[in-house]
């Protein structure tokens, strides 16, 4: 019986099933490129040697282990992060213009690590981790709370707002400090781009278990996502706690975004785009746009990072830089080639 | 009514001869040949950060200073008596008008950068301060030394009086720390030096030409290596840290404005790759801070003692 709706609705999974895989396949040539491709030319013989008897006397081999891997596993890690908080917000709040920075939530994270620089001279990026984490969270709290203060609770535009305002205090409060603190400004200006240069394996060990915790809740709100896309009254008809959806796809943002943005600085437009991306991609289906937009993510973030590496030799452009660069004509192009495919 | 107008005019003319005869008109000419003239030598200066770093060891105390950030971080004024010195700005290009005005000052003493075609601080403090006294001071060119040279000029012409011991000693400190200075680079004639600032992006190259104290350094007797490609001001060139090895120079100076510098030259990786770094030849580089020969004196010996110690083959 092939053209029943269940065998379209069978094929179509296994071709998305298979996109997902070429996707993986993409990323694993991009990690690839990341690590044999560097300010520094060294062979693939070289690299392969690295890998596998690493000398502690060659400085190739010491480039591949002690900057490029680091740097690798943390534009995977860090991608996967944005994407899925990206997919995860714009799906939870239905605005498709939600991303981290959006919400409140990269603000709230500099905020905090300036404070932490300025009024108790921190200087390890190690401890920004921590600072970013909780200024992630307490961002995002005050903005879901913000937003659910009157009769119909936190709406998407209502979260939007919120956050733009949230946004807006955190930063001047951010610039506030910067200004009267010069050492604060040095000390954290690296941080403020976005960058994957500079973080060693300490950090990505430090970041990963959360955002292992964060990537695997995100991946399980697909079907919650599903039905808060058909509108609230039809959620809750279905027997949701629209709700509860909303506060565990938050949760899912924050533990994603407050990790990235620990890790790597604010990166801009990643978790903005890719979920696009991949939503043109699959279609309407969370269960499809959450894995893809994982995959997407890191492809783009560590392809932008390896371009960085190698257009201003023998310097580097930060990654916040490029992703800035290729995201906001490819985000123009995506709106004006056509509608926002509806969330 | 007009002989007794004229006759108070006659009484404060004879008042005032006396006095107008004790008060010498006061002049100085800078580097880009704008005279500033004043009726008497001018006792209420305010100074830049730089300016005041220049004079307050020549016995010039200036009455205000503008900083160019938090005072603590001016590593330029670290150890200078600044009791009873009004500070009347604390970050780059910001000036408070009214404790400024309050001061009544004759005279604004800073410093003309020509690369940046600007005085200390910026325009906006220039704007603010100009109304209310001439702004004059030395140029930021080529020679730690000559800048010196050029503040014990307009320190003398204020009053100082450069045969007083303390100065004196300073400035005998200096021509020992030089001498010694010289003779280290005579003797090693091959070593090789690096300037450089570490970012947690990037390692920083410094082109000699940039920074005066690095002309002295070369003037007298050290090889520094110049990056082949500086930015477009001509100061720095940018090398990715798994470039590090680029350069390898037989010692590296690191800026040391702020101790973070050195930290984070140090966390680095590849930092070893120079072997200059491997070996631990690696000193401070006294980056566009140093103001007076009793600085200046510490901050030689320092490099001096690096370079005795230093091998001058390793690099090659």
């Amino acid at each position: 019986m092939p053209d029943t709706p269940a065998g379209v609705v069978r094929t179509r999974g296994a071709a998305l099933a298979l996109g997902l895989l070429c996707l993986a396949v993409a990323l694993l040539l991009v990690a690839f490129f990341s690590i044999t491709v560097g300010a520094r030319p060294i062979t693939l013989e070289t690299v392969w040697t690295a890998l596998t008897a690493f000398d502690p006397d060659s400085t190739d081999h010491r480039i591949i282990w002690d900057l490029r891997l680091p740097r690798t596993a943390i534009g995977l890690a860090v991608g996967a992060a944005l994407g899925l908080s990206g997919a995860v917000l714009q799906g939870a709040t239905r605005n498709p213009l939600a991303d981290p920075s959006i919400l409140g939530i990269h603000s709230g994270a500099a905020v905090f690590v300036v404070l932490g620089v300025a009024v108790f001279g921190i200087t390890q990026l190690s401890a920004y981790v921590w600072l970013a984490f909780i200024g992630a969270g307490v961002a995002m709290l005050v903005v879901y709370a913000v937003a659910s203060l009157g009769r119909e609770g936190a709406t998407p535009i209502k979260l939007a707002l919120a956050g733009a305002a949230m946004t807006a205090a955190m930063q001047s409060v951010t610039n506030a400090i910067l200004l009267t603190s010069p050492r604060t400004l040095d000390e954290i200006r690296f941080w403020q781009v976005g960058s994957l240069v500079g973080r060693d394996m300490e950090i990505f060990i430090q970041v990963a278990p959360f955002l292992a915790v964060g990537i695997v809740l995100a991946l399980a709100t697909g079907r919650m996502l599903d039905g808060l896309s058909m509108g609230e009254d039809v959620a809750r008809s279905l027997g949701q706690n629209v709700g509860r959806s909303r506060a565990i796809a938050g949760l899912a943002a924050v533990i994603l975004a407050g990790g990235a943005t620990a890790a790597a600085g604010p990166i801009a437009f990643v978790g903005l785009t890719v979920p696009h991306v991949a939503r043109a991609m699959t279609g309407p289906n969370y269960r499809w746009i959450l894995p893809y937009s994982m995959l997407l993510a890191p492809i783009l973030l560590l392809g932008a990072d390896v371009i960085g590496r190698v257009i201003a030799p023998p310097g580097e452009v930060q990654v916040g830089i490029v992703t800035a660069f290729l995201g906001a004509p490819f985000f123009i192009a995506l709106v004006r080639r056509r509608k926002l495919a509806s969330l | 009514m007009p002989s007794r107008t004229l006759l108070s005019l006659a009484v404060a003319a004879f008042a005032l001869t006396p006095l107008m005869a004790h008060a010498e008109p006061w002049s100085y000419t800078d580097s880009l040949g704008n005279t500033v003239t004043l009726d008497a030598v001018p006792t209420r200066i305010i100074a830049s950060q730089d300016a005041a770093a220049g004079l307050i060891p020549l016995g010039i105390r200036p009455v205000g200073i503008y900083a160019d950030g938090p005072l603590a971080d001016a590593k330029a004024l670290q150890g200078l008596d600044l009791t009873g010195i009004e500070i009347i700005g604390q970050a780059w290009g910001e000036v408070d008008i009214e404790k400024a005005a309050a001061l009544q000052p004759d005279l604004v003493i800073a410093e003309y950068w020509p690369l940046d075609n600007a005085w200390s601080g910026g325009e906006n403090v220039v704007n603010a301060l100009t109304p209310l006294a001439p702004i004059t001071g030395p140029t930021n060119g080529d020679s730690i030394l000559a800048l010196i040279e050029d503040y014990e000029t307009i320190a003398t012409s204020l009053g100082a009086d450069l045969d007083e011991p303390s100065i004196a000693a300073d400035k005998a400190a200096f021509a020992a720390a030089k001498a010694a200075f010289e003779a280290a680079t005579a003797a090693k004639p091959d070593l090789t030096a690096l300037a450089v600032w570490a970012g947690t992006d990037a390692l920083y190259v410094a082109a000699t030409a940039g920074a005066a104290e690095l002309m002295d350094f070369h003037a007298w007797g050290l090889n520094l290596i110049d990056p082949e490609v500086a930015d477009d001001r001509g100061y720095w060139e940018t090398l990715s840290w798994e470039n590090t090895d680029k350069y390898q120079p037989d010692l590296i100076l690191v800026d040391n404005r702020s101790p973070a510098t050195m930290e984070t030259a140090l966390a680095q990786p590849t930092w070893t790759l120079m072997k200059a770094a491997e070996a631990g030849a690696v000193t401070d580089w006294p980056a566009f801070w140093l103001r007076s020969y009793h600085a200046y004196a510490g901050e030689l010996d320092k490099i001096t003692a690096a370079i005795n110690a230093a091998d001058e083959n390793l690099g090659d």
